[in-house]
């Protein structure tokens, strides 16, 4: 998947943040970004928070949402330059920079569906979604064949987290729920794997593994990160200590 | 092959070509739709689409305009409410297209 935003990153010349986030409706949960380059997350998940924007939108509707100036855009009053700035102050520069946005969704199994999402410093047109709409089927066609080949959503995921990022994907997990920054979700992990003494990637893949409600087990894949029972343990007590925290305002 | 669903109108004098579309566009027949509307941008750099006769679209037909929008200058005609006045709200595909409203 990063490998996908590389790509991506590389062909749109005005991207400052490029994000996938999937829905999982099978499981009840909220969508979660699965991998992003610059502000992308933090675009994604302010989007996802309720404030409302192209990428809930292209959820909702199932189809590509286009904005040529986002900040001024009456489809979404609630997403401002001051909101954003305000929930991820790090990347105060680059929100000041964005015009454009683009959400392209697709379906990828039966109620899991898939939105790539790039924020640019140009006004976003209807060419940057005939490309966003490429990719999105690149996308949605590694997601299809992963679980194809694992039978099972988690499965994907997993397969996912070994060829790259395994962390990156359970920071994302916790961004999402803590409603946190990268940097403090990395904190999260660091800290979380030093107090149950496991290894941080293993512990990635256990936290991925437990938000999905999936198996452990994948007999399918190759050369899989397994975590034992004290990891899969320190994953789910971390989840749900943060899952029961307020949510800092 | 004639597709009584998908007319494509040549350009005539100030006038870019147009496609003019009917009943329902879905995933059935959104090929077709691209393929008309591809002939159509070939020789000319703007196109209209008449929709005022569609009785129904979806993301598929969002899909094909946005791509075509991409390379062409692109007009639509449109009934004066409905789905398809919604979709293109939701889009944002209406900011990129100049949309006539017909009734």
């Amino acid at each position: 998947m990063q490998r996908i935003l590389e790509r991506m990153q590389a062909d749109l010349i005005d991207a400052l943040g490029l994000a996938i986030t999937v829905h999982d409706k099978r499981r009840d949960e909220r969508p979660a970004v699965l991998a992003s380059l610059g502000i992308g997350a933090d675009f994604a998940d302010a989007q996802l928070s309720g404030i409302g924007g192209p990428v809930p939108d292209a959820l909702a509707y199932q189809v590509p949402v286009l904005s040529p100036d986002l900040w001024t855009d009456d489809r979404w009053p609630e997403l401002t330059l001051a909101t954003l700035c305000d929930r991820a102050p790090h990347h105060e520069s680059s929100w000041e920079q964005v015009r454009g946005a683009v959400a392209v969704p697709g379906v990828w199994a039966d109620d899991a569906t898939v939105v790539v999402c790039c924020t640019l410093s140009q006004p976003a047109s209807a060419a940057t979604v005939a490309s966003l709409i490429t990719y999105e089927q690149l996308v949605s066609a590694a997601l299809i064949t992963t679980a194809a080949e694992n039978a099972s959503a988690i499965a994907d995921i997993i397969t996912v987290l070994q060829s790259r990022g395994a962390i990156e994907q359970a920071k994302g997990a916790l961004m999402g729920l803590a409603r946190c920054d990268a940097d403090q979700a990395w904190k999260m992990l660091r800290r979380g794997s030093q107090e149950f003494n496991v290894k941080l990637r293993e512990l990635s893949v256990a936290i991925v593994e437990h938000i999905s409600g999936a198996p452990a087990e994948q007999p399918g894949a190759e050369t899989p990160i397994t975590p034992d029972e004290r990891t899969r343990e320190a994953a789910r007590l971390m989840w749900a200590a943060l899952s029961e925290a307020p949510l800092p305002q | 092959m004639t597709n009584s669903q998908f007319q494509l109108f040549a350009a005539e004098a100030e006038h870019p070509p147009v496609v003019s579309a009917t009943g329902d566009i879905d995933l059935a027949n959104v090929n077709e739709f691209s393929d008309v509307l591809n002939r159509a941008a070939a020789d000319s750099d703007a196109i209209t689409v008449d929709l005022s006769d569609v009785t129904y679209c979806d993301s598929a037909a969002v899909r094909a305009l946005f791509a075509v929008a991409a390379t062409t200058k692109l007009g639509l005609i449109v009934p004066a409410s409905g789905t398809i006045v919604t979709l293109l709200s939701i889009s944002g595909l209406d900011r990129v297209a100049t949309v006539v409203t017909r009734d």
